[in-house]
């Protein structure tokens, strides 16, 4: 899975939730055609600000090319900036505008057009290097003596071999592009037969085959994001039966509260008033101050972004729904991840399900002892899959706290890119609380060989900012290779058996907490 | 146990290196993170809130030695704080900052002190108490002179800061490897009466220790 897929689903949804109704009816399938390369920020921005203005520049530049793409295909993606390029017309020959423009009236009419020169122009920008043309090989100028005939073939020489240096550069780089663009196809291709197998096969007989072998190595592959989230809901579930219409009454309620803090406040007796400070950090300004603070690389989900009041309503209603665990920094950047790929109530369905969850619970419950736990048992598996790290981390005392906090609590959402942390969530659906301390693992073998020559602040810093270049494959192989098998215990055995030794052992502490 | 920093070979060759535990305490967004940011690298970004804990380093020289903090930056949140002794364990110094247009937020700053003086002795660790956002001073919550009175009947360090507009934020951890500093050498003049004995108060406290 490449940013650009997982991006597009992103960007798509954005647009279609912002666009014109006319666009919402064939929103509910997934878009299959390849969408060009972009910077996710950008791209959200482009949706988010250019909202139906992008879709109108695609459809002109679809019905503008749709003649050449036959033949030209690798150049329908530059062609506007190709068109740039190959105009750049000498002073001289003005009448060639004129040219350009019925070539242009003749394209987009569809009548007669001449590709061989289109062609071989394309070529030329492809393999002639850009800059050098024109600036070495002159005479110098007329007040300044001739360069002798050595000095001239010499400089003659030079420049050749400059130029067929550039040239190499330029065809490597050529094929680079081409090896990518072949590859992005083949992923496309692959996402693409993957999501008619998700939703005409798995999801309709979703109960029976969600455990067989084939389902599960599918999804190991991550999923298609046309079914991410309906995937996500079905895998997550909804122990809790919260209806869409619950959602609307805990959201009600939530707004409520804000209107009645924002308007009161000093007018309340004193035990409201202690009530209300305590709540507040919960409920209000927190949840407030955070949203803009989550991915604000996308600009959606800040204030005035498309998703910030969806965020709020999320969070909001869910402080009113489990006032026990109520906002806990890091949950933000969950309900995030699920907003980006369900609709309102089906994400806080899955939100509230989620945390439910006894890790999750635990972790968003600061359950400080049972934490423990969960660093116990992922020590165990630590010295298991990586004795030397182990024993490194060990030298310097530096226990799992202080880099797995982040990742659990945000479901490594804050911490790998967002696209990776997507995959990640695929299978943690599909394996549950075990896949994060097995991706946690994965991550530390990815970089062992960087992390055993680091000291304790190195570490801690490497672990808790990760390098933004992490790709899917690596970290993923890397996973694959880590057993969560402890001499023929899983994790939730070990799990299981540490829990029972505290009980019997009074506080017998953990290695975590050992020092 | 408190100072255990550990000297080591400085680039000069003369002065001693020192590793000291910085952590920083507070409410959340109080500017914990932003601080730290702008100390390191000088500059000020919106930051994303701090879960559990993230890390920086910084060198600093002085006249009579280097001394290098590992800044712990702790998440803010109340509700993070069964967790926060996790991370102030064996500190050598600790900002507790609040933010001056809440006052709130100094009423925390006064809890965190409450609890640092149960876990530490009083010379084991250098506390400074810190106003942040002093760019936000028009709407000011707490006065200056609020912060500096209870700074001083807590023997603290106390500075007003911006991270937003840079002003004293390097003053502050400046002021901190100070005082460590010189702990340093008052303990060494009085526990270890090694080199020049204890005579020449003004240079012989100083731990000149090469490599």
């Amino acid at each position: 899975f490449t940013d650009v897929n997982l991006n597009s689903r992103n960007t798509y949804e954005v647009s279609r939730r912002r666009s014109a109704p006319e666009h919402l009816p064939h929103g509910g399938t997934a878009p299959a055609a390849p969408a060009p390369p972009q910077e996710p920020a950008e791209r959200a921005r482009r949706a988010g600000i250019a909202g139906a203005g992008s879709s109108f520049a695609e459809f002109f530049t679809r019905n503008f090319f749709t003649k050449r793409t036959k033949e030209l295909k690798p150049a329908v993606q530059s062609a506007p900036g190709w068109k740039l390029f190959g105009k750049v017309p000498p002073r001289e020959n003005l009448p060639k505008d004129s040219k350009i423009i019925q070539q242009e009236y003749e394209a987009r009419t569809g009548r007669m057009y001449k590709p061989p020169p289109l062609s071989a122009r394309r070529k030329n920008i492809e393999f002639e290097p850009l800059s050098t043309t024109a600036l070495i090989l002159e005479d110098r100028p007329a007040n300044l003596p001739a360069k002798s005939v050595e000095e001239a073939l010499r400089h003659r020489q030079e420049y050749d071999e400059m130029v067929a240096e550039a040239k190499k550069r330029e065809i490597k780089e050529a094929h680079k592009r081409k090896k990518i663009m072949r590859e992005r196809f083949k992923q496309e291709e692959n996402i693409a037969s993957a999501m008619v197998i998700w939703a005409n096969e798995i999801l309709p007989n979703w109960e029976g085959m969600r455990a067989t072998r084939r389902v599960r190595e599918l999804w190991w592959q991550g999923l298609p994001p046309s079914v991410r989230g309906k995937v996500w809901s079905l895998a997550v579930g909804n122990e809790l039966n919260i209806t869409p219409e619950l959602y609307e009454i805990f959201l009600s309620r939530a707004k409520e509260r804000w209107k009645s803090f924002s308007e009161t406040s000093s007018e309340n007796d004193i035990e409201d008033a202690v009530a209300s400070v305590a709540d507040r950090e919960a409920s209000l300004e927190l949840i407030k101050l955070d949203i803009s603070r989550t991915f604000p690389s996308l600009y959606i989900f800040q204030k005035g972004g498309p998703y910030h009041d969806l965020l709020h309503s999320v969070l909001g209603a869910y402080t009113c729904y489990r006032p026990d665990v109520g906002y806990v920094q890091g949950m933000s950047f969950i309900a995030a991840v699920l907003i980006l790929n369900l609709e309102e109530a089906d994400a806080f369905i899955a939100f509230a399900n989620l945390l439910n969850k006894p890790c999750q619970l635990a972790f968003f419950r600061v359950d400080h002892s049972m934490m423990l736990k969960y660093f116990a048992a992922f020590e165990v598996f630590f010295e298991e899959n990586l004795p030397k790290l182990f024993l490194h981390f060990k030298s310097y005392s530096l226990t799992p706290d202080i880099y797995l906090i982040d990742w659990i609590f945000t479901l490594y959402s804050k911490s790998l890119p967002l696209d990776l942390a997507c995959r990640v969530w695929d299978v943690f659906c599909r394996d549950g609380e075990e896949f994060l301390f097995r991706t946690g693992l994965g991550i530390l073998r990815l970089y062992e060989d960087i992390l055993l020559q680091m000291d304790f602040i190195h570490i801690a810093q490497f672990l808790t900012k990760l390098p933004e270049d992490i790709t899917s494959e690596k970290l993923f192989s890397c996973i694959a290779a880590i057993q969560m098998q402890n001499s023929n215990k899983k994790w939730a055995q070990v799990f299981a058996s540490l829990m029972k030794d505290n009980k019997e052992g009074d506080k017998n502490h953990s290695p975590a907490l050992k020092s | 146990m408190a100072q255990k920093a550990m000297p080591g070979t400085s680039l000069e060759g003369i002065h001693p290196t020192y590793m000291y535990k910085v952590v920083l305490l507070g409410s959340t967004s109080v500017g914990k993170s932003s601080l730290a940011y702008r100390y390191v690298k000088n500059d000020f970004k919106e930051s994303l809130p701090t879960v559990g804990c993230s890390f920086f380093t910084q060198m600093v020289t002085l006249e009579v030695a280097a001394v290098k903090f590992e800044i712990w930056d702790t998440a803010g949140q109340e509700k993070y704080h069964s967790v926060c002794h996790l991370y102030y364990r064996g500190a050598h110094a600790a900002l507790l900052v609040y933010d001056i247009t809440n006052k709130e937020t100094l009423n925390r700053a006064k809890l965190w002190l409450r609890e640092l003086e149960k876990e530490f002795l009083p010379d084991e660790i250098v506390i400074a108490l810190v106003g942040n956002k002093m760019d936000l001073a028009a709407e000011r919550e707490v006065t200056t002179e609020e912060g500096e009175e209870f700074a001083r009947t807590k023997g603290l360090l106390f500075m007003e800061t911006s991270a937003k507009s840079n002003h004293q934020v390097n003053d502050i951890f400046m002021a901190i490897a100070q005082e460590l500093i010189q702990r340093e050498q008052e303990k060494a003049s009085t526990s270890s009466p090694r080199g020049r004995s204890t005579v020449d108060l003004g240079e012989s406290r100083v731990r000149t220790r090469c490599c």
